[in-house]
C-alpha cells in the first residue's frame, strides 16, 4: 500500500523516546531522554510546545486532556493537556517506572516499573490503586483490555502475563521472552498491544514475529511475521480500526499486517536505521508517527484510504468529520473502534456484528457512567483526601466539566441524551493549594500561613504568623500525616484522614491556652472522616463525610453536633459565625449545585441564611470561601468572581469583583487570600500560569479594588453609579456588627456615610446638567435631609425651580419622618427645644459673640457664602473648575481626626500627624477619594461629637436644633468671628483653664446623652433655621395664617432670599450639627492655609482683633497639648 | 562627598517590606508611612526597611530590577554599549550593597546578583575611566556623560579634578618657558 514516509525529524535528545497522539489527532505527543514533553501541532511544527516533566522521561500516556508520564524520579505524575500544568502525582515506584499506558475510557492507568511492579490507579483518585505483584524483573510495558478487566504486561522475567486486574492475580503467564537483567539490556522493549473495540487479541511481539492470542481461551492463535524482518520486533500498535496492526523493529523496518488476512499491507524501513521505539496510529487511522531511539519523530501517512476497502472510506470519513466537528475532546480511540464496528466492512470479520453493536453501545454508556459514579463516590465516600484538587487543578477542570458536558456529543448517542450530570466537587480548605504537592500551603488567611513539607527528607508542618505578636512560628513533624489545617489567633487545627487501622484524627494546638497544656487531639468515630475543618473564635468546626458537623470548643470540650444537608465542600468561621457549603443536589452540564448555611452562635443561635443555593459563574467551581475581616462572608469561584453577601437586601450575594479581569493573561489567576471591606481591599496573590502559589519563592501579597458590575462603568455617571452603591454594600458591616453588639468605627461610618452623601450630590449635579429633573428627585430619595437642603440650594441656583419646589418636598417629608421618630421615642418636643436653645447660647460661647452668632448671616452671603458653595460645589465642579481650588474646606478634617477618639482596637486615639499641613494647593480637582472624607464633613459630624463630649465638655455637645427666637437681621458681623468664639472657647476647655466658663450660661442643662444622641442625628436644615428665625415676623405678618400654611409662605420667602443667604442658612444648619468637630478643624485649618479664610481672618480681624492674637500662639500650641495627653 | 553620604542618601529610597507586626501610619517629617498591616506588602524607605529588617520586624521584598535575569540583560547591554546604559535604580550599587549586606535571606539567588552587579559597575567604571582619560589626553574643555550615578561620579570626582588642577598647575608652569613655541603655534 503506497504510504508515505515523512522525512525524520529531530525531536528529543538521543535515547529512548516515545510518541503518541492526542485523543483528537491533532496533536503529535512525544516525550524523550531530556526530560521534555513536546506537543507538535505536525511533524513541520517548529516551535512545539514543551513541558518539562523530570530530568527524563520514560513514557507517556494522554488522554482526555490528561498527561501522564512516566519521569527519572519513580513518579509517575500528571499533567494537564494542552497547558502542562502539574496535576500531582499519581503513584510512585522504588525505582523509574518504564511504561505507563491509559485504559480505553481513560479512568485508569497502568505503570510497569523496574521494580518488578504493574500498579494500576484510578486518575481521578490516585489512592484507589491496585499492585500487580509476580514479576521477577523489571517490567517493560503494559497494556490495558479494552474492556477494562485484563491487563497484560511483559516483564525481562521473560514472561509475558495477562492479570485479572479486580483480582490482582494472574490470569496466565507465557514464557516468551529471553531473561535480562534491565530494560536497558533487554533485546525488546516488547510492547504488548490489545487490539481496540472488543478486545479480541492480544498482540505479543516476540522475536521476529507478532504472537496474537484470543482473549479468554489465551490460546496462541496465530503468527504475524514478515520475511523481510530481520531483527526483533519493538513495539506493536493496533490500528483504531483494530484491523491492521503496526509493528516497528529493532532493525528501524516498520510493518503493517491486515490482521484478518494475516498479509502484510506495508512496509516501511526507518530512514537511519534506527531502532523504533514507539509507535502510534492516528485516531483517524491515517497515520502513524513514530520515533527511534536517537530521539527522532517521523510519520508515515497516507493510511486508510488505500488499506480500507473503498466503500468504508465514506463511512470513516463521515465518522470523523461528526467526531471533529463534535466532539475534539472526547475519547477518540472508543468512537473510532465503535465506528469501525457499525462500517460495513467489519461486517465479514466480525461474525456477530449486531451482538458486537449491542454489546459495545451500552458499554460505552456504562463506562461513562461508571467513571462518573466513581467520581463521586469517591469525593463522597473514599477515604483519600485529595482536597482541594478539584479546586485547583486545571485539568481537573477540564476533568469534572468539559468531560461530562462533551459526553451528550458523543455521535454514537447511548441512551441519554439529556444534560450529563457534573461530577460533584471535592471538599478542600477554602485558601490551601492542592493536597497532592509535596511542598503546598495547607492554610493562608489573615493570621498566617500552614505550610505542609512532604518530601523524602520530611514530612513537616510549618506554622508561620502574620503578626509575629500572636505567637512564634512553629514547626511540627507530621507524624500522623495531617492534610487540612486551619489557623486563627487562638489555636492551629490539623486533621488527617483515616487510614486501615487509625482513625480520622482532629489535632489542635491551642497556643493561646493559659495553662500548660496546650494541644488536644480527638480521634473521630470508625468510618468518619474529617472533611473539612474550620476554626472561630472560641471554637472548632468539623464536618465529616458522615454528614456530621461536630463543634468543639477551642479547648476541647464537645459541642454541638448537627447533620448537614448533603457533602460538605468547604466551611469558614469567623467570631461567632459560621459559614458552610454543601453539595444541595447534582449539578448538570458542568454547573455545581452547592447550597450555603450561615449560623450565629451569639446569645441568640440562629441560622441566618438556611441551605439556600449558592450562586456560581456558570461551569465553575467554588474556589475560596471566607469572610471579610469585617465578618461578612464572602466565596471566590473557579471563574474570578468574588462575591459578598448583601444583608440589607435579604443576604442576597453580590459581585464585587472578578480577578480574571485584571489578569493579564488567560491562564494567571488570582489566589485568594482575604477580604477586607474597611479599606477596601481584595487581598490576593497573582499566580503566573497556575490556579496556585508555589510555596517558593515566597510569593508576595497583592491587593485588587474591588468593582462592581455596574453598566456603563466608563461614563461618569456610572462610575458614580459603581462608586456609590460599593460603599453602601461595603459599609453594611457597621449595621451588622452594631446590631450585633460589636463596637464599631465610628469615624469610619460617618465617612462613609458622607462619602455616599457626596456621590449622592454628585450624581444629583449630574442629572442635573443633564436635565434629568425626575433622576435628580429619584436620587435626592436616597439622600439625608441634610443633603437635599444643599441639592435644593443647587437646583435653585441653577434656576429649576419645579425641581427645588419637589426637592423641598422630599425635604420636609424627611424633616417629618425625623420628628415622628423623635415622638417615637418619646422625646418632648418641647424640652428638647429648650435646651438646645440653651445648648446654642453656650455654644456660641455666650455673651461677647453672640451678636456676632446671630447677626452671622449677612457675612455669609458675602463670604461664608463662598465656603459654603464650595462645599456643594465639590458636587458641581465639573461646571466650577475654579472652586476646585478652594477645595480645602475649612470645616474639613481629616478622617483619623487626631481629637477623634476611635473606637476600634486599632485606635487613632491621639495619633497625629505633627507635621501634616492641609495645605490649600494639597487636594487635586481629580482625586475623589480624599476631598469626599473632607467635603461633606459639615454636614454630619453630629455623630463626632458625641465621643468628644468626655474631653472637650458641654460646648462640644453640639445641639442640632436652633433657637425658635426669631433674630434681628442685623448682618453686620463676620462669620468667623463665630468660629473663633468657638474656637476660643473649646481649646480653652481642652485646656482645662476654663476662661469660657462664665460665658456660658450658667443654667445650661447638663448634656443628656441618649437625647443629645438622637437630637445630634437629625440636624436641622438651612430652611429650618430660617423659619425658625422668621417665624414670628411671618405670624405677625399674617396673622390668621395655619401652620402649614405659614410654612409655604415661609419657604416662598425662603425663596426669595438670595442664594447667598440661603446657602448662608445651610451653612449654618450644617455649622451647628458639626460644630464640634469644626472646632477642631478650625484648629488645623487656622494654621497657616485657607484661601478662602483669608477674607475672613481679615475681617475677623477686624472685629475681634487683640482677641484672636492673643489666642492663636494658644490654638497652635492646643494641638500638640492635645496630644501629649 | 563620601561614599557614606551618597549611601546616606539612597537610603531614602524606598522598598517593599512585609512586615510582621501591625502599626498605624507614621507621620514623618519626610512623609507618612504606613500604615503596616502583618503580611501586606508596604512600601517605606530603606533606612527603616533595614532596620526593622535587623530587629526581625519584616521580610524585604527585593525591587523589581534586582533578578538575576534583567541584571544580566542589562550587563550583556552595558559591556555592547559603548556609552553609558541608563541603570535601574539612580543607586543600583548601593541598594544591592545595602540589601544583600543585610537581607541576603529574602532575596532569591543573592551571590548571583553581587556578582552582576559588581560587573556592571566594573564595566561602567572602567568605561568612565576610558573616557576620563580620552578626556584629558585630548585635553578637552568639557565633556558630557549621560546616565551615570551619583555613586559612579563620587569614585572619580576628587581624583578627576585633583589630576586635572594638578595639570593646570603643570602646564601654566610650562607656559612661560614654551611661551615662544607656543606663539609660534598660533
Amino acid at each position: 500500500m503506497p504510504c508515505e514516509r515523512k522525512p525524520m525529524r529531530y525531536g528529543h535528545s538521543e535515547g529512548h523516546t516515545e510518541v503518541c497522539f492526542d485523543d483528537s489527532g491533532k496533536f503529535i505527543v512525544t516525550c524523550g531522554n531530556d526530560g521534555d514533553v513536546r506537543i507538535w501541532e505536525s511533524l513541520d511544527d517548529d516551535d512545539p510546545k514543551f513541558i518539562t516533566v523530570g530530568e527524563k522521561a520514560f513514557s507517556l500516556a494522554l488522554r482526555n486532556g490528561k498527561l501522564v508520564t512516566a519521569s527519572s524520579n519513580n513518579t509517575v505524575q500528571i499533567h494537564t493537556f494542552p497547558d502542562g500544568d502539574p496535576d500531582g502525582i499519581l503513584t510512585r515506584f522504588t525505582t523509574n517506572a518504564t511504561h505507563v499506558t491509559f485504559n480505553s475510557s481513560g479512568s485508569r492507568v497502568a505503570a510497569g516499573s523496574s521494580d518488578f511492579m504493574v500498579k494500576v490507579v484510578d486518575v481521578s483518585d490516585s489512592s484507589q490503586q491496585k499492585t500487580l505483584r509476580g514479576h521477577e524483573a523489571p517490567v517493560l510495558s503494559v497494556a490495558f483490555d479494552p474492556k477494562d478487566d485484563f491487563l497484560a504486561s511483559a516483564s525481562c522475567d521473560g514472561s509475558v502475563v495477562v492479570w485479572n486486574i479486580e483480582e490482582q492475580t494472574q490470569a496466565i503467564s507465557w514464557p516468551l521472552l529471553q531473561k535480562t537483567n534491565d530494560v536497558s539490556n533487554a533485546k525488546s522493549l516488547c510492547r504488548l498491544s490489545w487490539q481496540p473495540g472488543t478486545g479480541k487479541f492480544l498482540a505479543v511481539p516476540v522475536e521476529m514475529k507478532v504472537h496474537l492470542y484470543e482473549r479468554g481461551s489465551w490460546d496462541h492463535v496465530s503468527n504475524l511475521s514478515d520475511d523481510l524482518l530481520t531483527q526483533p520486533i519493538n513495539v506493536v500498535a493496533w490500528s483504531p480500526c483494530g484491523r491492521f496492526l503496526a509493528a516497528g523493529s529493532v532493525g528501524g523496518s516498520m510493518t503493517v499486517w491486515d490482521v484478518n488476512s494475516k498479509v502484510c499491507v506495508e512496509r516501511q524501513k526507518h530512514e537511519k536505521g534506527f531502532t523504533v521505539c514507539s509507535l502510534s496510529w492516528n485516531p483517524s487511522g491515517s497515520q502513524i508517527a513514530y520515533t527511534d531511539t536517537e530521539g527522532c519523530l517521523g510519520m508515515l501517512d497516507g493510511f486508510s484510504s488505500s488499506t480500507t476497502d473503498t466503500n468504508k472510506v465514506p463511512v470513516k470519513k463521515t465518522a470523523k468529520d461528526y467526531d471533529d466537528l463534535f466532539d475534539d475532546d472526547d475519547d477518540r480511540l472508543m468512537d473510532e473502534g465503535l465506528s469501525d464496528t457499525n462500517s460495513p466492512v467489519k461486517k465479514p470479520v466480525a461474525a456477530d456484528d449486531d451482538d458486537d453493536d449491542d454489546f459495545l453501545m451500552p458499554a460505552t454508556g456504562r463506562v461513562r457512567n461508571r467513571g462518573a459514579i466513581l467520581d463521586d463516590e469517591n469525593s463522597l465516600d473514599t477515604g483519600s483526601l485529595r482536597l482541594g484538587q478539584d479546586k485547583f487543578g486545571d485539568d481537573d477542570d477540564a476533568g469534572s466539566t468539559v468531560e461530562p458536558t462533551a459526553a451528550p456529543l458523543v455521535p454514537l448517542r447511548p441512551v441519554y441524551e439529556g444534560p450529563m450530570p457534573t461530577p460533584p466537587q471535592r471538599a478542600f480548605q477554602p485558601g490551601s493549594t492542592p493536597a497532592h504537592l509535596t511542598h503546598r500551603f495547607m492554610m493562608w488567611n489573615s493570621v498566617g500561613i500552614v505550610r505542609g513539607y512532604n518530601d523524602e527528607l520530611d514530612n513537616a508542618i510549618d506554622v508561620e504568623f502574620h503578626d509575629s505578636a500572636v505567637h512564634h512560628a512553629m514547626h511540627l513533624t507530621n507524624s500522623l500525616g495531617h492534610t487540612m489545617a486551619d489557623l486563627s489567633q487562638e489555636a492551629v487545627l490539623l486533621a488527617c484522614p483515616s487510614t486501615d487501622e487509625l482513625a480520622s484524627k482532629l489535632q489542635c494546638l491551642h497556643f493561646s491556652s493559659w495553662d500548660t497544656n496546650k494541644e488536644w487531639m480527638v480521634d473521630l468515630p470508625q468510618g468518619e472522616d474529617v472533611k473539612a475543618l474550620c476554626l472561630g473564635q472560641g471554637w472548632a468546626a468539623v464536618a465529616t463525610n458522615t454528614l456530621m458537623l461536630r463543634m468543639f470548643s477551642i479547648g476541647g470540650v464537645q459541642r454541638e453536633i448537627f447533620s448537614l444537608p448533603g457533602p460538605v465542600v468547604c466551611m469558614s468561621g469567623h467570631g461567632e459565625q459560621l459559614l458552610i457549603v454543601y453539595h444541595r443536589a447534582t449539578g448538570f452540564d458542568g454547573d455545581q449545585a452547592l447550597g450555603v448555611q450561615l449560623l450565629q452562635f451569639s446569645r441568640r443561635r440562629r441560622q441566618i441564611i438556611n441551605g439556600e443555593p449558592l450562586p456560581l459563574s456558570h461551569k465553575s467551581h467554588l474556589s475560596w470561601l471566607g469572610f471579610t475581616a469585617e465578618g461578612t462572608p464572602c466565596y471566590v469561584d473557579s471563574d474570578g468572581v468574588v462575591r459578598m453577601l448583601n444583608r440589607t437586601l435579604g443576604n442576597t450575594w453580590t459581585p464585587v469583583c472578578n480577578t480574571r479581569e485584571t489578569c493579564k493573561s488567560k491562564s494567571d489567576h488570582y489566589w485568594v487570600v482575604g477580604v477586607h471591606e474597611n479599606p477596601q481591599q481584595l487581598r490576593c496573590i497573582p499566580c503566573k500560569g497556575s490556579r496556585f502559589p508555589p510555596t517558593l519563592p515566597r510569593p508576595a501579597v497583592a491587593i485588587l479594588p474591588f468593582k462592581l458590575p455596574l453598566c456603563q462603568t466608563s461614563t461618569e455617571k456610572g462610575q458614580m453609579e459603581e462608586q456609590f452603591w460599593r460603599s453602601a454594600l461595603f459599609h453594611n458591616h457597621y449595621s451588622f456588627l452594631s446590631s450585633s453588639g460589636y463596637e464599631i468605627n465610628e469615624d469610619g461610618q460617618n465617612q462613609s456615610q458622607k462619602e455616599q452623601q457626596e456621590l449622592l450630590m454628585k450624581m444629583f449635579a449630574l442629572s442635573c446638567k443633564l436635565e434629568r429633573e425626575f433622576r435628580c428627585v429619584e436620587l435626592a430619595e436616597l439622600m439625608t435631609q441634610n443633603v437635599v437642603t444643599l441639592a435644593i440650594k443647587y437646583a435653585s441656583r441653577s434656576r429649576r425651580m419645579v425641581l427645588a419646589q419637589r426637592l423641598s418636598e422630599i425635604a420636609l417629608e424627611k424633616a417629618n419622618q425625623i420628628q415622628e421618630e423623635e415622638r417615637e421615642e418619646e422625646e418632648p418636643e418641647y424640652s428638647s427645644y429648650r435646651r438646645t436653645s440653651g445648648y446654642d447660647q453656650t455654644e456660641v460661647s455666650g455673651g461677647r459673640y453672640s451678636s456676632s452668632r446671630y447677626n452671622q448671616e449677612e457675612e455669609e452671603e458675602e463670604q461664608g457664602g463662598e465656603e459654603e458653595e464650595e462645599e456643594d460645589g465639590q458636587e458641581m465642579e465639573t461646571e466650577e473648575a475654579a472652586e476646585t481650588k478652594r477645595r480645602v474646606n475649612p470645616f474639613a478634617k481629616e478622617a483619623a481626626s487626631p481629637v477623634t477618639p476611635s473606637l476600634t482596637p486599632i485606635g487613632k486615639v491621639g495619633r497625629a500627624n505633627p507635621f501634616k499641613v492641609l495645605g490649600s494647593g494639597k487636594p487635586s480637582s481629580s482625586s475623589g477619594q480624599p476631598r469626599v472624607t473632607n467635603i461633606l464633613d459639615n454636614m454630619t459630624s453630629s455623630k463626632k461629637s458625641t465621643p468628644l463630649s468626655g474631653s472637650a465638655g458641654k460646648q462640644n455637645k453640639t445641639p442640632v436644633l436652633k433657637p425658635l427666637a426669631p433674630r434681628p437681621k442685623t448682618k453686620t458681623q463676620a462669620t468667623l468671628l463665630q468660629m473663633t468664639g468657638n474656637k476660643t472657647s473649646n481649646k480653652k476647655a481642652q485646656e482645662n483653664t476654663e476662661p469660657a466658663a462664665d460665658q456660658k450660661q450658667p443654667d445650661a442643662p447638663p448634656p443628656a446623652s441618649p437625647a443629645e444622641n438622637t437630637e445630634n442625628k437629625r440636624p436641622k436644615t438651612g430652611f429650618q433655621l430660617w423659619l425658625e428665625e422668621n417665624r414670628k415676623n411671618i405670624i405677625a405678618d399674617n396673622p390668621d395664617l395655619e401652620e402649614t400654611e405659614i410654612i409655604k409662605e415661609a419657604m416662598g420667602k425662603f425663596r426669595t432670599l438670595s442664594a447667598e443667604e440661603r446657602l448662608s442658612w445651610t451653612e449654618r444648619a450644617k455649622g451647628q450639627s458639626g460644630d464640634a468637630a469644626d472646632v477642631k478643624k478650625r484648629k488645623r485649618a487656622e494654621g497657616g492655609e485657607d484661601v478662602e479664610n483669608k477674607n475672613e481672618n481679615t475681617e475677623a480681624d477686624e472685629n475681634s482683633a487683640k482677641k484672636k492674637k492673643s489666642l492663636d500662639p494658644s490654638s497652635k500650641l492646643s494641638v500638640f497639648a492635645f496630644n501629649k495627653n | 562627598m563620601d561614599p557614606s553620604e551618597v549611601e546616606f542618601l539612597a537610603e531614602k529610597e524606598m522598598v517593599k517590606i512585609i512586615p510582621n507586626f501591625s502599626l498605624d501610619k507614621i507621620y514623618l517629617i519626610g512623609g507618612d508611612l504606613g500604615p503596616f498591616n502583618p503580611g501586606l506588602p508596604v512600601d517605606v524607605p530603606v533606612w527603616l526597611a533595614l532596620n526593622l529588617k535587623q530587629r526581625q520586624k519584616c521580610r524585604i521584598v527585593p525591587p523589581e530590577w534586582m533578578d538575576v535575569e534583567k541584571l544580566e540583560e542589562m550587563r550583556e547591554l552595558e559591556r555592547k554599549e559603548d556609552t553609558f546604559t541608563p541603570v535601574p535604580s539612580p543607586y543600583y550599587m548601593e541598594l544591592t550593597k545595602l540589601l544583600l549586606n543585610h537581607a541576603s535571606d529574602n532575596i532569591p539567588k543573592a551571590d548571583e546578583i553581587r556578582t552582576l552587579v559588581k560587573d556592571i559597575w566594573d564595566t561602567r567604571i572602567a568605561k568612565l575611566r576610558l573616557s576620563a582619560d580620552s578626556f584629558i589626553s585630548q585635553q578637552e574643555a568639557h565633556a558630557k556623560l549621560d546616565n551615570l550615578t551619583l555613586m559612579e561620579i563620587n569614585t572619580i570626582r576628587s581624583l578627576l579634578l585633583d589630576s586635572l588642577n594638578c595639570m593646570f598647575k603643570l602646564r601654566s608652569n610650562l607656559q612661560p618657558g614654551s611661551s615662544k613655541g607656543q606663539f609660534m603655534d598660533y
